[in-house]
């Protein structure tokens, strides 16, 4: 067997200490160690971006990193976006926008859009497609997706706060 | 998709990471930003004894400095950090432009230079910049330090001449020409390189261009110089005529690879028609000063 590492890693505000073996990655160290399956793996080799997550605030691809590298790290995931029951934001604006139709990228693009927000970055919208083409998505031909994205960053006349 | 069993190791000096290297006899890989090497682990295309994560030592090996007419970048620097370096934007414009072509958002969030010359790969951004500008890798190994230039450090398709008990510091580039210009074409968007091109050159009041450097990737196992290209510009004006025999002539320092992405015949057929463009690019931008 693998001889484990010990952890300790903040994940959606929560510290957690965890026994982890080297080559397991942190997309499965979420989903099988902790049960946080809104992270979802495609390809595992960092090219669809289904994984994405903030790693101390930057999106990072979590099949290309292995579970010991989370030792002191904060971690969020899709599960931190919604507050009590309610939409954040950028989720509002993903189904408004019809950002979404199978919804298995989603979590990729949500967690991207949101560290471009957090970023504080204004962008126009052939920047959003290059901030975005780090996850794949097969069903939207991405222009819901941009739009949704453009709405968060640079608002919009039918706003999604103002939908509120 | 699930890496073989390893050691994971985390040293907590460079001084510790080589003595790692060392005794592990050239069997243990160093983890910088792990793009290229953890899905290599995970296609078992490598099975390491021991991986030796470098991450923890970015004091020794995370910055970014300018030191009179040098400019000295950390293997640990991440590429989402050279992107928006103000040092890197006014010293070495190149790199930060070629910078933005490599992966994703993401992928520049983890990765890193130290890592890109290490991987070698043939199409690799950074290795054509270090190339194209003639930077000093900078190593250490068991023995000390070493300092090896970029041009002759990459042998082969990923390979290069670092030993295996050896680990790259940093890169170090000297005065760099005034005027510099990159151009990538993949079959998507920042996919691994087609065909990249890389040209510095600094033009004089006279009309004619200088310290012109021309770099290449994808066309061949390595990064390469377009040397006879580069002859033809050196010390002249850079007319239509100059311009087209220089692209022509960009196809004698080059060998292009058949592979999954384009066959030799097609990179052949790209080298000139872009070399031409971006030269042409290069000579229109008006001269101040």
């Amino acid at each position: 067997m693998d001889e484990l590492i010990e952890i300790t890693v903040t994940v959606n505000g929560t510290v957690h200490r965890e026994q982890v073996s080297p080559r397991m990655h942190v997309a499965d160290f979420l989903r099988r160690g902790l049960g946080l399956t809104g992270t979802h793996v495609g390809c595992e080799q960092g090219v669809c971006g289904m994984c994405t997550i903030l790693l101390d605030g930057d999106a990072v691809k979590s099949c290309l990193m292995l579970a010991p590298q989370l030792d002191g790290r904060e971690v969020r995931t899709v599960e931190s976006l919604a507050e009590g029951g309610e939409l954040a934001p950028v989720q509002r604006a993903f189904k408004e926008a019809h950002g979404l139709q199978c919804g298995f990228c989603t979590p990729g693009f949500l967690m991207t859009a949101t560290a471009l927000k957090e970023s504080g970055r204004s962008l126009d919208r052939e920047e959003i497609r290059d901030e975005l083409s780090g996850v794949i998505c097969r069903c939207t031909g991405y222009e819901g997706i941009v739009n949704a994205v453009d709405r968060v960053l640079n608002g919009d006349a039918v706003g999604v706060e103002d939908e509120r | 998709m699930k890496p073989a069993s390893f050691e994971y190791l985390r040293p907590e000096s460079v001084a510790e990471a080589v003595a790692t290297l060392d005794l592990y006899g050239g069997t243990a890989r160093i983890l910088a930003g792990g793009q290229s090497l953890v899905p290599m682990l995970g296609m078992r295309l490598m099975r390491p004894g021991a991986v030796i994560d470098i991450n923890g030592l970015g004091e020794e090996l995370g910055r970014i400095e300018a030191r009179g007419s040098e400019t000295t970048i950390g293997a640990l620097v991440r590429y989402s950090e050279a992107e928006t370096s103000p040092v890197i934007a006014e010293r070495l414009p190149l790199l930060g432009t070629a910078i933005r072509h490599i992966g994703d958002r993401q992928v520049r969030n983890r990765g890193t230079l130290g890592g890109a010359i290490a991987q070698s790969d043939p199409t690799g951004e950074v290795a054509l910049v270090a190339l194209t500008l003639g930077a000093t890798v900078l190593v250490t190994g068991p023995g000390g330090e070493r300092e090896l230039a970029a041009d002759g450090f990459f042998v082969g398709s990923y390979a290069n001449t670092l030993g295996p008990e050896e680990m790259i510091t940093g890169v170090r580039f000297g005065v760099v020409p005034s005027r510099s210009a990159f151009f990538e074409r993949g079959r998507k968007h920042n996919d691994f390189a087609v065909l990249s091109l890389a040209v510095v050159a600094t033009p004089e009041s006279d009309g004619t261009w200088h310290d012109v450097r021309i770099g290449m990737g994808g066309m061949n196992d390595t990064p390469v110089l377009a040397r006879a290209a580069a002859e033809r510009l050196e010390g002249a004006r850079w007319d239509e005529a100059a311009l087209a025999e220089a692209a022509t002539l960009a196809l004698r320092d080059a060998d292009p690879p058949e592979d999954v992405r384009a066959s030799a015949e097609y990179r052949a057929h790209l080298l000139p028609i872009h070399l031409g463009r971006l030269l042409a690019g290069l000579a229109k931008e008006p001269r101040h000063g």
